[in-house]
């Protein structure tokens, strides 16, 4: 059968398993079930089960629970409002103040979450109320919150890479060290659109406060905000320094998480269970859902499909810049009803070789499409973190979206700024390997 | 019946979460070992089949409590009666997919058994053994998707509709 036929029938038969609600690890394992018979194989059982085997046993992919889990069990301690009380203090002096505590608050708790959704809403749940009170602009903090949550998506330990790692087959602890600059640029460029919106509009910041914070007392908060940043600082350390593999230190993470809740008394059997309860779902949801995208992948290499695209982008001689926008637009506009775990997973399927074709660093562009994901996390129709926050504040989702339009815009400028300074991504890693 | 389905799916999600914290003690232990110069024989090996354990047992679990992510923005505003069109019918594809995938998967667990293969690691363990978890976490998820068939031809709603909507709060 002609390949382009075969091509077209299984993206219409996938877009509508995906559409009528098959769940997405079926629908993956369908399509790819499919593409076999087409191609006329056989042995489609036979390759199933070889397949699906390797793909979950990786001893790579072993990180995913284990930091799952380290996020559930911090997700349950007292951390946000520690983060809270202990960033306030700290951020008084800069143009904005509270709205920083939103930005930097969602960047700590996005680490160790690692959850883009679950991290806006918590850290909403406790801000939003305090600025609304305090009389700020509440289209600016439900734009910081928006914008911010996604954070969550590309500072490392994030469960996006670990998928992007696991499918493309790149080292997860380079793609953690390469995330960590990426991550902090975002951060900058947030605090700095912040204050100079700040400075714009002095008439929808709270105008009274004066008061001055004390050395002592910012010390004082310092102390709330230790554990968790060494606890981060730990875990990303011991990759960096060569010590420990992902997985390790996500092992040592889940330690280091129970024993902080044990201290801090929010540990106890319920919570100990849910959190557990917690990782089952969570990581058996991406584990089978990277189980299907590995056979779909292995389905579409037998019919050539990816070998093909990276041909006919050869033969275009299309730049690497070009192919990025049109990949740009594609992810945002797949990003727009899938989650970004599904959008990972199957450009991996089908669009890797060509990117490989175009002469792009896998590694480079790892950080690139969770950068992309990041941006259509906060895209109407479907962005997981806009739904958040519209049953977090009770606003539409259209208003939401637009408060979060500065926040979409400033993480293009990112990807704009990894394309033409690529040394962000690459040099950490490099570094790394150099010692 | 019913308490026995419920146990089962329970006990599966049980083993699963077993899985994830036998994973992180056999890392743990890893690390310490390397410290104090011991090694943990296989280490990987085992870490690696604990993680398909806890993948393929949570699969029921996950199913019953929405926790598989699936695209519902186009079926959302959908009739009552098309929606239990669409439902069964996702359903009834799942029901084939996953049979298919069960018959498979046990029959990957035989012929390991039959040939007798080893892993080939350190330690050398018959590979039917670990991938028996596999294969009875997919059993029971076959269970539990007839088990929601069957629901739905009795027009209940099926387990996993529940918990969907706060689906978005806690996942991704």
């Amino acid at each position: 059968m002609d390949m382009t036929f075969i091509s077209i029938a299984l993206a219409v038969f996938m877009l509508l398993m995906l559409a009528l609600g098959v769940w997405v690890s079926l629908a993956l394992f369908g399509v790819g079930v499919l593409g076999l018979f087409l191609s006329g194989n056989d042995q489609i059982g036979l390759l199933f089960a070889t397949s699906t085997w390797g793909a979950s046993t990786s001893w790579s992919l072993t990180a995913l629970p284990l930091f799952i889990w380290m996020g559930e069990i911090l997700f349950r301690t007292r951390l946000s409002e520690d983060l809270f009380k202990g960033l306030s203090p700290w951020l008084s002096g800069l143009p904005g103040k509270l709205l920083h505590v939103n930005v930097l608050s969602c960047g700590i708790f996005a680490a160790v979450s690692g959850s883009s959704a679950a991290t806006a809403a918590t850290i909403g749940r406790m801000t939003l109320p305090e600025l609304k009170a305090q009389g700020y602009s509440d289209k600016m903090a439900v734009g910081t919150l928006a914008g911010s949550g996604t954070l969550g998506l590309l500072i490392p330990p994030s469960i996006i890479l670990i998928v992007y790692g696991v499918a493309a087959e790149v080292s997860i602890g380079r793609l953690f060290i390469a995330g960590a600059l990426p991550g902090l640029l975002l951060v900058s460029l947030f605090m700095g659109y912040t204050v100079f919106w700040a400075l714009l509009n002095k008439d929808e910041l709270p105008q009274h406060d004066k008061s001055h914070v004390s050395f002592a007392s910012k010390i004082k908060a310092l102390r709330l905000l230790l554990p968790i940043m060494g606890l981060i600082g730990f875990v990303l350390g011991s990759i960096y320094g060569g010590f420990t593999t992902p997985t390790e230190a996500a092992a040592l993470g889940v330690v280091g998480a129970l024993f902080l809740a044990g201290v801090t008394g929010s540990l106890n059997l319920s919570s100990f269970s849910e959190s557990l309860t917690g990782a089952v779902k969570s990581s058996c949801m991406i584990g089978m859902i990277l189980a299907g995208a590995h056979f779909l992948t292995l389905a579409m290499g037998f019919l050539g499909i990816p070998r093909a695209l990276a041909e006919w982008i050869g033969q275009m001689s299309l730049s690497p810049g070009l192919l990025l926008i049109y990949l740009t637009v594609l992810f945002v506009a797949l990003g727009c009803f899938l989650d970004g775990i599904s959008v990972v997973v199957l450009t991996v399927a089908v669009v890797l070789p060509m990117v490989q074709q175009a002469g792009i660093d896998l590694l480079w562009f790892g950080i690139y499409i969770v950068l992309v994901v990041e941006m259509s996390q906060i895209t109407p129709p479907v962005g997981f973190n806009l739904f958040v926050i519209q049953s977090l504040t009770g606003k539409d989702i259209l208003y939401v979206a637009r408060a979060a339009l500065p926040f979409f815009l400033l993480i293009l400028l990112a990807v704009v700024l990894i394309y033409l300074f690529p040394e962000i991504v690459t040099y950490l890693p490099m570094s790394m390997t150099q010692r | 019946m019913r308490t026995f389905l419920d146990k089962l799916y329970l006990a599966s999600g049980f083993l699963s979460g077993s899985c994830i914290v036998l994973i992180t003690l056999i890392i743990t232990a890893q690390i310490v070992g390397r410290m104090f110069g011991f090694i943990i024989p296989s280490a990987e090996d085992f870490s690696g089949y604990a993680l398909a354990a806890a993948t393929f047992f949570g699969l029921a679990y996950t199913f019953r409590q929405g926790g598989h992510i699936r695209v519902t923005l186009v079926i959302q505003n959908w009739s009552r009666a098309s929606r239990y069109i669409q439902e069964l019918m996702v359903l009834l594809f799942g029901l084939a997919l996953v049979s298919f995938m069960t018959f498979y998967s046990a029959h990957m667990v035989w012929e390991s058994y039959i040939f007798e293969e080893v892993s080939s690691g350190y330690v050398s363990v018959p590979i039917w053994m670990p991938q028996v978890p596999v294969a009875l976490g997919i059993l029971v998820l076959n269970i539990a998707i007839l088990d929601d068939v069957i629901a739905m031809l009795r027009r209940r709603a099926p387990s996993y509709k529940a918990h969907e909507s706060e689906l978005h709060l806690e996942e991704v």
